[in-house]
């Protein structure tokens, strides 16, 4: 926290190695919940290019409410919202779930894993897509309800709902096959 | 219940797995911070049209009318950014050692408030800016005396005022400024002529950040004399677009008569205090709970004179981190910058003792909380005793008193 309550201060001041910084710092992060939200690794880079962009181009005038990465998570969730694709992308794997890193040798409890992972890929894309970004956002991110709440307009009670129905959505669809 | 953190624990290790596969490519990185540089050195010009100052800090252009940015403006004194030091490859040393006979100066030229000319004068040290007057072409006279800075703006017939040295050089134009334009690492030296007189140039390119934001320059040093004879300052790094301050002529002078000095306002105007403020950007890291000292129990005056005394002995001891903790602005500079401009190590200039820290001057107030301006008594290691005034930012976070060291109010003058 202190280091990006510098990072930014530096920023507003015109430097251009604390962007650098902040890109190095947050772009995994960033790239991780495009691609969790948009499920299209292609969509996912182009909104970390523009919300990034967007970002050193505003950057000067910043103003801060949240913190730096609930603020660079949230733009790009409002950019993947503003992508109108995402509906017809819900159901693509584009993901291809053998990249998925386990941390296991054995090949036959690999396989399994592997098998597991796409069932939940599956089941988590045909989420409704509010209750897919709360979860994305709260289990992926680590972003807390107050926070996801606070980015998103809404009451903690909506978020948390939309949390909780999402996970039974997944448990009736996972429910004895992972 | 169970069930539902079960699910939880299946998502949450699927996207466990999922992150650690899932970095962007160099292709991309690239292609990301080639365009947001762009983005971002673009935006800062556009901001540096409404941001202050110049190099030498004088106040014409920040419409001394207004309140506010003296305290930055001043900041700037101590607190510069520079990269890494590195040595020009032109001998600075010897334009140093060339102005230090000089103690006054005279400039004329044209700034964003219109054309003006001004005079200055250093102080016994040679350092520090003392006397100053600055006419400008819309009216507006600013000048110094006894240590208070006046405005006196004919539009409205009133004199804005303040008891600190706000208007004037923070930086004198002599050696310790160009000790520091010699460290900054992208100052570029060229060599030419100039086609009117025929003289030898020696032009001094560069920039910088400090926290008023970016600035760059451009000096023109006579070859023989190794005196400055005009320069050029912009807000932003590359010298785009119209200088925020041109000095087309710049002289020096060994001694010059105190009538210069002198102001005649016409007419009766209304003499009006300008508050104490600090500029809203710096209240982000002033609020950091993780800097400044705790005063639970004191007075604003006993809170005052504490973090001074652990300051003023921090910058004696050379503890820097012990400076950046008291003063956040100070967490920007590099320790190597924090050397030479702030502690001094083995210069004539450095402080060598805390002489006295007096009663509270002045109070204002920031977004943050109620601000206080203290005068600090110093001994140099020359032997001569110099005062700052200090802006002491008071907290209140989550209940929790504190404060921290905002910086100087005003430029330090040689105490007598």
């Amino acid at each position: 926290m202190l280091e990006d309550k510098i990072l930014v201060w530096k920023l507003k001041r015109g430097s251009s190695d604390a962007l650098r910084r902040i890109y190095e710092k947050y772009k995994d992060d960033l790239l991780a919940l495009a691609i969790a939200l948009s499920n299209d690794r292609t969509v996912a880079e182009d909104v970390l290019h523009d919300v990034f962009v967007s970002f050193a181009e505003y950057a000067v005038k910043l103003q801060l409410r949240t913190s730096l990465k609930s603020y660079l998570l949230s733009c790009v969730v409002n950019r993947i919202r503003s992508l109108h694709s995402i509906k017809s992308r819900q159901n693509e794997q584009v993901y291809d779930a053998e990249d998925i890193e386990h941390d296991c040798n054995e090949p036959v409890r690999l396989a399994i894993l592997t098998e597991q992972s796409k069932l939940v890929e599956l089941a988590l894309s045909e989420l409704p897509y509010q209750q897919r970004e709360v979860i994305v956002l709260h289990i992926n991110s680590q972003i807390r309800f107050k926070d996801i709440a606070e980015m998103q307009g809404e009451s903690i009670n909506t978020i948390q709902s939309r949390y909780r129905y999402g996970l039974e959505k997944l448990k009736l669809q996972l429910n004895g096959k992972v | 219940m169970k069930l539902m953190s079960k699910i939880e624990n299946v998502v949450r290790n699927f996207y466990f797995a999922k992150r650690s596969g899932i970095k962007t490519t160099s292709e991309l990185d690239k292609r990301i911070i080639d365009d947001a540089l762009p983005a971002y050195e673009q935006s800062l010009k556009t901001q540096s049209a409404s941001v202050q100052p110049n190099i030498w800090r004088i106040i014409m252009q920040n419409r001394i009318t207004k309140y506010g940015s003296a305290a930055a403006v001043l900041l700037v004194v101590l607190y510069v950014l520079t990269g890494n030091s590195g040595r020009t490859v032109w001998a600075m040393e010897q334009a140093i050692e060339a102005v230090k006979d000089y103690k006054a100066v005279y400039m004329e030229g044209t700034s964003r408030e219109g054309a003006f000319e001004c005079w200055g004068r250093t102080d016994d040290t040679g350092e520090q800016s003392k006397d100053f007057i600055v006419k400008i072409s819309n009216g507006i006279v600013a000048w110094v005396k006894d240590g208070s800075s006046f405005a006196y703006v004919p539009s409205e017939n009133k004199v804005y005022y303040e008891k600190a040295v706000t208007t004037g050089f923070s930086q004198w134009l002599g050696s310790e400024l160009l000790e520091m334009l010699g460290s900054i690492k992208n100052t570029k030296v060229m060599y030419g002529k100039d086609p009117d007189t025929g003289r030898e140039r020696v032009t001094i390119m560069s920039s910088f950040i400090d926290v008023t934001g970016p600035k760059s320059f451009i000096i023109e040093f006579d070859y023989e004399t190794k005196l400055a004879v005009s320069l050029k300052q912009w807000d932003n790094m590359d010298r785009s677009g119209q200088p925020a301050f041109h000095a087309a002529k710049i002289v020096f002078y060994k001694e010059i008569t105190d009538s210069l000095f002198a102001v005649n306002i016409p007419g009766n105007p209304t003499y009006i205090e300008k508050p104490l403020t600090i500029p809203d950007e710096n209240i982000g890291l002033l609020s950091n709970p993780e800097y400044g000292i705790s005063i639970k129990g004191l007075s604003e005056q006993q809170a005052c004179k504490k973090i001074l005394t652990d300051m003023y002995q921090a910058v004696i001891a050379g503890d820097i981190a012990a400076i950046k903790k008291l003063s956040p602005v100070t967490e920007i500079l590099d320790d190597e910058f924090i050397r030479s401009f702030i502690i001094k190590t083995g210069k004539k200039d450095q402080i060598v003792e805390l002489v006295s820290i007096g009663e509270i001057i002045k109070k204002g107030h920031s977004k943050l909380g109620s601000i206080a301006a203290v005068p600090v008594v110093y001994k140099r290691k020359d032997g001569v005793k110099m005062e700052d005034k200090m802006i002491v930012q008071f907290r209140n976070l989550g209940g929790e008193l504190s404060c921290v060291i905002h910086g100087p109010y005003g430029i330090s003058q040689q105490y007598k």
